[in-house]
């Protein structure tokens, strides 16, 4: 096996064993699992409990009907909450306020029923949406927020895991064994290659979750036609974001020599995150605003904005494309770069190596 | 028979053939942090022998041994390798034990040694082999399967060395592998070398420990201030009726006297 690929390996086994990989992968899951289930949690029932008290039921979809003896147990269990409307005869009785849906949906039920019962036939109005509903709509922003925040998350931590590692072998001396076997950029690229592998583990099980939660609450109906390409964008984003990331993570991580260090060094690659994650909110709420158009459009913010944008609407696939090509180009030259400070700055230990050093000699 | 024949046949009448010129060179090796510290130093290591690399602290060693192995690039001079210039292919099959020591703390004991065995270029069996008898031989069969962190210093040590050893080297560069180890671990480590020597491998090692270096080794080379003072076989060092201590006091004078 070639060196670059023992040392992405040797990564995915260090990491995946560790505890804190587990508990990780388990908290984003939970924490995607439950957002996508939480609108079933505390939105409105899909389906009503209904009963009757000495009438028939009525035609209403997803109703489940309970029959009660008198009013006196329908009121029983109405406050036990085991029934959303009673109908007694001209009456609908219901614990507090009815609910303005199930009032509309009784009502025009009721109307139905007496129209029929007096021998006419209605043809009932079909409505037929030209835009997106509102739950669909407001599903795709939910899924968009989603974006936002996974991205977010391993798009800082993975990197961060790239610039540790750099630092546990510079500082333990590490390198200087590897170097006698491997060159610097097979050690580097195999480090990126194999903690890229991690985060898309986690990406992949952070998707499933979300997935596995929007189909078991019954949201997978709401989501936008074209979620597996939305999902295979984000996929791709991230491949390509991450890479700038940890390019840049990895050079400058090599400036220092402690993990102490590490957070400090690592402080222009965290701004800029936390810039993209502030457009990327931004976009969420206005995705075909000026500033998100732009900002999309930018690399390395596009590789957190782009995905979002195409999360929470849709984008002109011309747009999609010069994002993309900007971003590959932006990957490309960091990738270079960072691997120059990288194998210049690896051997230098002791105090912090000053970029502009590292830069000038050759 | 040719002069250069019977020359060469005076250093390595025990090896076969094949190590002929199997020989480990510095060429006036140059080197300066700012004030000069490798001020030409040259150095022959010869197949088969274990040549030992002594100066004070600071004299150099490090330096030279860096340069060797690439780590560092010397300003001027040379290393050379089998009579050629060292490349990076050449020094893949060279093992090196550096002076700060270097593990992963956290991977366990036999598959960092595995793991580095092959990054040589092992196949996974011949690494995993190599790792087996290595691991029985320095004594860390009980420790195989637990992470390095968990380990005693001296046998943090052992597993440094079985990560310079994994592969079989042609060429073995060790900086200071004595300091840190009990009596009988440096009677260990000395058979080691002394085994890897007799297999035709040029060993070289740095060491303050004059008597374990005059006990141990068939040449010597002394640095003071970055610039070899005295050397040879310790033989030729000791025909005049000196200790390896007096040499080495007498050099490092004369250097402070200049
Ligand atoms: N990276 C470095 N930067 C500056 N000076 C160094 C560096 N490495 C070694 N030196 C200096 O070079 C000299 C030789 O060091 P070294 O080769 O480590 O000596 P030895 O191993 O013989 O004790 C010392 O004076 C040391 O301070
Ligand atoms: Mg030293």
């Amino acid at each position: 096996m070639n060196a670059l690929l023992l040392v992405a390996r040797r990564e995915i086994v260090a990491q995946v064993r560790t505890r804190a990989f587990a508990i990780g992968l388990a908290v984003m899951v939970l924490l995607v699992g439950g957002a996508t289930f939480a609108p079933k949690l505390f939105g409105g029932p899909d389906s009503y409990a209904l009963g009757t008290v000495g009438t028939s039921a009525l035609q209403i979809q997803d109703a489940k009907w309970t029959t009660y003896r008198d009013e006196a147990s329908a009121t029983k269990a109405l406050k036990d909450g085991d029934v959303d409307a009673v109908i007694a005869g001209k009456k609908v009785l219901s614990n507090g306020e009815l609910d303005p849906k199930l009032d509309a949906l009784l009502q025009s039920a009721n109307a139905q029923a007496q129209i029929k019962a007096a021998g006419l036939t209605i043809t009932p109005l079909n409505v037929v949406s030209v835009g997106p509903g509102a739950d669909a709509e407001h599903t795709r922003r939910g899924l968009a927020f989603i974006v936002v925040l996974v991205l977010f998350m391993l798009i800082i931590s993975t990197p961060m895991m790239v610039a540790m590692g750099v630092v546990e072998e510079k500082g333990s001396r590490i390198v200087e064994i590897l170097f006698t076997t491997v060159r610097p950029w097979q050690l580097l690229g195999g480090k990126i290659l194999g903690l890229g592998a991690v985060g898309l583990i986690n990406l992949a099980g952070v998707i499933a979750a979300g997935l596995v939660a929007a189909t078991a609450s019954g949201l997978a109906a709401d989501l936008p036609p074209g979620l597996a390409g939305i999902v295979a964008g984000v996929v791709v984003w991230f491949i390509l974001g991450y890479t700038f990331f940890a390019a840049l993570a990895a050079a400058l991580g090599s400036l220092v020599s402690r993990q102490e260090e590490v957070g400090n060094a690592l402080a222009p690659m965290t701004t800029l995150i936390v810039v993209a994650y502030g457009v990327a909110f931004y976009a969420l709420g206005d995705p075909g605003s000026t500033v998100a158009r732009v900002v999309s459009l930018l690399p390395p913010f596009s590789a957190i904005v782009m995905p979002v944008r195409t999360a929470a609407a849709d984008v002109a696939l011309w747009e999609v494309a010069v994002s993309g090509v900007l971003l590959l180009a932006a990957v490309a030259g960091i990738v270079l770069l960072g691997a120059r400070i990288y194998e210049r700055a690896v051997l230098r230990t002791g105090a912090r190596v000053r970029i502009g050093d590292v830069l000038k000699s050759s | 028979m040719s002069p250069e024949v019977a020359d060469i046949g005076v250093y390595c009448c025990h090896l076969p053939l094949g190590t002929l010129g199997g020989m480990l060179e510095t060429v006036e090796l140059r080197k300066s942090f700012g004030r000069p510290v490798l001020d030409g130093v040259s150095l022959a290591v010869r197949p088969g022998e274990v040549f030992g690399f002594v100066g004070a602290n600071g004299a150099g060693k490090t330096t030279t041994m860096r340069i060797v192995m690439g780590v560092l690039t010397p300003d001027g001079g040379e290393v050379r390798w089998q009579g050629e210039p060292l490349d990076f292919a050449a020094r893949r099959t060279f093992g090196y034990l550096p002076e700060e020591r270097g593990l992963y703390q956290k991977m366990r004991v036999a598959e960092q040694i595995t793991y580095f065995g092959r990054l040589h270029g092992l196949t996974p069996q011949a690494a995993a082999r190599a790792t087996g008898a290595l691991v029985e031989r320095l004594g860390l069969a009980e420790r195989a399967n637990e992470t390095v962190q968990a380990l005693s210093l001296g046998n943090q040590q052992r597993v440094q060395l079985a990560v310079a050893l994994v592969h079989d080297p042609a060429v073995l560069v060790l900086d200071e592998p004595f300091s840190g180890l009990d009596p009988l671990a440096v009677d260990a480590l000395g058979e080691v070398l002394r085994e890897r020597a007799r297999g035709g491998v040029p060993v070289i090692f740095s060491s303050h420990q004059l008597e374990l270096v005059e006990r141990l080794c068939d040449s010597v080379g002394i640095i003071a201030n970055g610039r070899i003072v005295a050397g040879g076989t310790v033989d030729e060092l000791r025909a005049g009726g000196r200790t390896l201590t007096e040499i080495f006091r007498q050099a490092a004078m004369g250097e402070a006297a200049k």
